[in-house]
């Protein structure tokens, strides 16, 4: 039982962090080009709005009669479901930037690109790994369900489980998916704060913010 | 070549339209609940602003738990069916309404209070004629959001035996029927834009009427 587990988990942990990687590398690009074209960008947030309010096992059904069923079709599932928390984040986090600083930008000379990359990126990482959080969160439960379309994982457990009414199947399913979630959240807290963050920029009232110094 | 006979009898045969009536059963039964308890949670903790840490934290938990774990964890108190279901719609959908009602109630201009303080209104008929009015936009806005999040969850619900959309598509997947994969997954997300939109248009016309000017 416990090898059956931890080769779900793995199965798991495989189909979340590999979706959730191609999210990101193709969703902030996305972003950035549409914040060069303005046509563009209508075009991808209108999408991103609307494929936003589909639910997700409608999104997950879909890919079965277009691309089968298995680890892959799976994979493109999660990924479709993911990307657009991320694309709209990053787009929203990349526009907010206040007009002065990037007037007085442009007055010190700095090029399109050199703005983006120490002005705009900088200011807008709240934003982004708001959206990359939400986005790993959603991964984490889309993955469960792909278990129907034949990915594997720890949903095939959860669904065997549920299929035998056997509780105890149920529970060494779903209270590791509970725990990757858990971890998820707290993990990209941690990245964010150590990798991410200007001191001159922390809310330092804040209370997760004074636990995340206690802690480092 | 298909005709309008052909899709009928398909709509007829695959309980489509109980279907979609089941869906919107519970759709709406958990919107409103979640509706109601999350504005009694924002408003209580506008007034209680204290515990407000706390609960938010709570409810930030809730939200990033998986669904389907969510939804597969309480069958050994809830069982099967549209309950957990509701109840599991309901937990998710709080947190948007409750969070924006607390921050649309804060942001109210405290002028506006002490006018109406001045006016000699008591605070109950300061919260209800002044300051929820003026919160409206914001709430509407989280109640947009839970609207996306319950029909998600509502469609999950057919996983565990509670009828709905999503058991059509879980029927679909198992008999490899793609035509209807493709018409309940189709139907399910028109359903989830058409709820959204109506609420947009709400969101605009309450952003219009009381929103600052």
């Amino acid at each position: 039982m416990l090898e059956e587990i931890l080769g779900a988990l793995y199965v798991h942990i495989l189909l979340t962090y590999i979706s959730l990687f191609l999210s990101i590398i193709i969703g902030i690009p996305l972003a950035v080009i549409s914040l060069k074209n303005r046509y563009l960008a209508s075009v991808i947030i209108g999408f991103c709005n609307l494929i936003q309010a589909i639910p997700s096992f409608a999104v997950v059904a879909i890919v079965v009669p277009l691309f089968g069923i298995g680890f892959k079709p799976a994979i493109l599932a999660i990924f479709i479901r993911i990307l657009m928390p991320i694309v709209k984040n990053t787009y929203d986090g990349l526009t907010n930037i206040d007009n002065l600083l990037l007037d007085s930008s442009k007055g010190i000379g700095l090029s399109e690109w050199q703005i983006l990359r120490y002005i705009r990126f900088p200011n807008s990482y709240p934003s982004i790994f708001a959206g990359i959080k939400f986005a790993a969160i959603l991964s984490n439960s889309v993955a469960i369900l792909t278990a129907i379309i034949g990915s594997g994982g720890l949903g095939s457990i959860i669904f065997e489980g549920l299929a035998s009414f056997n509780i105890n199947k149920i529970l060494y399913g779903s209270i590791p998916t509970i725990l990757i979630a858990l971890f998820m959240d707290i993990s990209f807290s941690i990245i964010e704060y150590k990798f991410f963050t200007y001191p001159d920029i922390v809310n330092k009232n804040q209370p997760s913010q004074k636990l995340l110094d206690k802690i480092f | 070549m298909i005709n309008l006979t052909d899709i009928i009898a398909f709509i007829k045969f695959q309980d489509l339209i109980q279907r979609t009536t089941e869906q919107i059963f519970m759709f709406s039964i958990a919107i409103l609940l979640s509706i109601f308890i999350g504005l009694i949670i924002g408003i209580f903790l506008y007034k209680a602003q204290k515990l407000s840490n706390i609960v938010f934290n709570i409810l930030n938990i809730i939200e990033t738990l998986p669904t389907i774990a969510l939804l597969v964890l309480l069958i050994p108190f809830l069982g099967l069916g549209m309950k957990p279901t509701i109840f599991v719609s309901v937990l998710y959908a709080i947190l948007p309404i409750a969070r924006n009602c607390y921050v649309g109630l804060n942001n109210v201009e405290k002028n506006y209070i002490e006018i109406a303080h001045c006016l000699g209104l008591n605070e109950f008929e300061s919260l209800t004629r002044i300051e929820i009015p003026l919160a409206l936009p914001t709430i509407i806005s989280g109640i947009r959001i839970s609207i996306v999040f319950t029909m998600g969850v509502v469609t999950l619900g057919g996983l565990i035996a509670a009828g709905g959309l999503g058991a059509s598509i879980q029927t679909g997947i198992q008999l490899y029927d793609k035509t209807l994969i493709y018409v309940s997954a189709v139907w399910v997300g028109i359903l989830a834009l058409i709820f959204d939109a109506l609420a947009y248009l709400i969101e605009r016309f309450l952003q219009k009427r009381f929103g600052h000017a």
